[in-house]
Formats: C-alpha cells, structure tokens, sequence
C-alpha cells in the first residue's frame, strides 16, 4: 500500500473495497502520468506493483533472518506457493536462512539436462570465487529440515536445490537482488533447459547435413565419370568440326558475308530495293540429299 | 582415435567388404516380387550366418547378410545419463529423416540404436566402398557429436550458473 502511494496519489488512486475476487484494485489517472522521462518512470513503477506484492512475503522473511531473537532449535519450514506446481520452503535457522526448492519437471530429457544444469551451479557456487554469493547445494533427497512435509510435496523427479541465506546476502540493495533471483529461480532454470534443447536441435540439424554430403560422395563419384564421358564427347565433336566437308565450309564463309550485308543500314530508303537485296543478295538454301522431307 | 575404435571400426569395414557383395534376387514366394531377404527371412538358404561384432558390453555391431541385402545395426556406446537422452535424440531424428540417407532403416533392430538397410539397387546406385566408407564414418561421427554434444551442454550449464550466480553479486 506505502509503496503504491509513493508512486503518485493523482496517477494512482485504491479502490476500496477491491473488486471481487482480488486483492487489489487500483484506478489509472492515464491524463495525469507526467510527460517525459518521469512518465517511464511512473509506468515502469506501476508495472512492478505485482511483483512488489508477490515478493514482499519473501522480503519480510528474509529480513527476520538479522533479527536479535534467538532460536533453539529449527522453526518449521514455510510453504510459498506462486504457483501450483513451482513451490518452495523457507526455513528459518540460526544465523540464516534455508530457501529449498524441489524441482520437478515433466519429461525425462528435462530432468537429465536440469540436473546437468543443477550440478554446475552446485560446482561453481562451491569454488572460491564465488565464496560471497549464497551457498547452494543439489541433492537428489529432501533436506533433514522438511522432515513431516506432505508425501506429495517432497515427491520430485529433479531433486532439491537448497540456497543458504546469510544477513550478508540481504544487506542494502542486495535484498532486492536476493528476493529477485529466488523467486525466478524456478522459470530460469526451466528457460535454460529450453535454451538448451534448442540448441541441440541445431546442432542436430548441422549435423544431419553434413552426414548426408558424406553419402552423397558415391554418386559425385559417378558423376565426375559421367561429366568424364560428356567432355569426351564435346571434345569428340570439335574434332569433328575440324573435318568439315567443302559444302559446309562454304555455307559458312558465304553466310557471313551476308551477314554483314544484312548488317547495313541505309538512311535512305529505295522503294523496292529490300526485294531486290532479298532476291540478289542471298545466297538460295540448299537442300542437303541427306536431309529430311516432308512428304504431303 | 584410439586403438580399440581403430581395431573395431577395421573389423566392422573388413566385415562390409565380404559381406556386401550382393545380387538381384526376386522373390521365391511371390511372383514379380522382388523384396530384401535379410528383413523377410522367407528362404533359409538365401540368408548367411550374421556377425556381432562388440568392442564392449555397450558397443556392438550385428551384420545380417542375405543374396540381395544386407542389415547392419549399431549399438552405441551411453555412458551416462546425458550421453543417453543425447544419443536417444540424435538417433532419432536421423531415423526420422531416414529417407536423406536412402540406406537408413526407419526403426532400428530391437536391442540396437540404429539400423541400416542396403539393398543389391544401393550397390548398383552407389559405389560399393563408398558406402562402406560412409557408414564406418557415420559411426566416427556419431561418437564424436555426442561427445561433443555433451560437452557443449555441461559448458552451458557452468556459463548460466555463473550468470545466475552473478545476480547476487
């Protein structure tokens, strides 16, 4: 409620009561968002109003975890549902916080690359490099902390990834930052196993290619023997052309010179001359005794 | 490559090499029919001995030859989980586009990953050593795409994890 009041009291208005069946209803003032760059700003502000709701939950637990009180013992694990099948568990613990998810996916391929995915992050997090980030671990078992939990709760196909939260990892901005990364923790991973069945897909799919131009080889094989063949056949025939016989051999000299003739172009134009030139100026067909005739 | 894949693949080439030598066979049963022998299985006398061929428990190759046609089916190597889904999937869609290859079978020989199919028209179509070429290099190629892979997929793992581990930062 603060946080959609500090936004703007013109722009923003609270219905009350809110509308059945939600929460919150809230009235825009669309004619009153600023102009310019606050109008970003404003709009960015209330588009995030749901998802400050949704993780303020999370956000007050984790500020508990700098509280003074002493625990003797564990406190029982907190369900958080955002979703029917995407819960978690917050357990609060001396000095810090445990955030289990139990991972559940549909296919088997999914399982198996998610938990490829779940191993790394376990590795990467446990090196020394990244010693100021939050403890996480894998293991394919629930957790001694969520002991008494519904069966169905703690059934999973991927195991139980758990986050240890330390008053260090929630110190000024870094709340924010926490709050953000667990609650899409669940939509990240299943994103990287999209991203990754994708990208297997095209590599499949490269790959196909270039293993069908490997048995396409045998026929390029025939092929240069065919092309082989063909070009000892052109060459066959120039060879011929060589020896042509003196009848063709004048055809061809005797159509140039016509061929230049028919090539001038006179300005002027003499009536009749264009019969003449076709009846003087070409030379007449010769009918081969070799050649074709139709008969009628 | 390592010696073992090296002696197996050999073996599996030198096998092809006396297997394939394959002629036109019509049907004994069906008149005009002309089918492969080796799928049929009608005359006794038309089909030979098959071969197996392992370089492990989890690596194999049988050959089933007959007068007009020859199966080859392979089993390859999964060694975990991963190697498993990868070479599931990979098989798969080179079985569903079998018809690219011509010589691919569209479902493979029970207990196997993938089968190939070559009739005595392949021989003819093809040139008989290339084809022999081409399925010990589709055996190479396969090993090494799935290593290669799963390789790939555990790198991108370690790079979103780092990414995600960022955030916290």
């Amino acid at each position: 409620m603060e946080m959609v009041k500090a936004i703007s009291l013109d722009v923003v208005e609270i219905v009350q009561p809110a509308k059945e069946g939600y929460q919150l209803t809230l009235r825009l003032n669309l004619s009153k968002i600023p102009r310019g760059k606050d109008s970003m700003k404003v709009i960015s502000e209330i588009s995030t109003v749901q998802a400050t709701i949704l993780s303020s939950q999370l956000k007050e637990m984790l500020w508990t975890v700098n509280s003074e009180d002493t625990f003797q013992g564990m406190c029982k694990p907190i369900k958080l549902v955002y979703h029917p099948r995407e819960t978690f568990y917050v357990i609060k613990q001396p000095l810090k916080i445990a955030a289990v998810f139990p991972m559940r996916f549909k296919e088997h391929s999914d399982v198996i690359i998610a938990t490829a995915f779940l191993q790394e992050l376990t590795d990467v997090g446990s090196s020394k490099k990244w010693a100021k980030v939050p403890p996480c671990c894998w293991a394919p078992i629930p957790p001694p902390e969520l002991r008494g939990e519904p069966f169905e709760d703690l059934s999973t196909n991927g195991g139980f990834v758990t986050f240890d939260i330390y008053p260090r990892h929630i110190e000024g901005k870094r709340l924010d930052k926490t709050v953000w990364s667990l609650l899409n923790f669940y939509a990240y991973v299943k994103y990287h196993v999209k991203c990754t069945k994708g990208f297997i897909q095209r590599r499949m799919r490269k790959r196909l290619e270039s293993l069908v131009e490997t048995l396409q080889g045998p026929n390029f094989g025939e092929d240069e023997q065919t092309e082989k063949v063909q070009g000892n056949a052109r060459c066959s025939c120039v060879g011929k052309s060589v020896q042509l016989p003196k009848f063709k051999m004048l055809k061809r000299k005797y159509g140039d010179f016509t061929r230049k003739i028919k090539k001038l172009r006179f300005r002027i134009k003499i009536h009749g001359f264009r019969r003449f030139r076709q009846r003087w100026l070409t030379i007449p067909k010769f009918s081969s005794s070799m050649g074709y005739t139709k008969l009628d | 490559m390592s010696n073992t894949l090296r002696l197996y693949l050999a073996c599996i080439r030198n096998t092809l090499d006396a297997a394939l030598c394959l002629q036109n066979f019509p049907c004994q049963e069906v008149e005009r029919h002309n089918k492969p022998e080796v799928e049929l299985k009608t005359s006794p006398e038309l089909l030979l001995n098959p071969i197996l061929i392992c370089r492990n428990e989890a690596e194999k190759c049988l050959i089933e030859t007959s007068i007009n046609s020859l199966r080859i089916s392979l089993k390859v190597k999964q060694a975990d989980e991963l190697e498993n889904i990868l070479t599931k999937k990979f098989l798969r869609f080179l079985s569903m586009r079998a018809e690219a290859f011509q010589v691919l079978r569209r479902k493979p020989v029970q207990g196997y990953d993938i089968s190939f199919l070559i009739t005595n028209y392949h021989c003819e179509e093809m040139q008989k050593h290339k084809l022999i070429d081409f399925i010990v290099q589709f055996m190479e190629d396969i090993d090494k795409e799935i290593s290669e892979l799963k390789m790939s997929v555990n790198t991108r793992g370690r790079l979103v994890a780092t990414e995600f581990l960022k955030q916290f930062v």
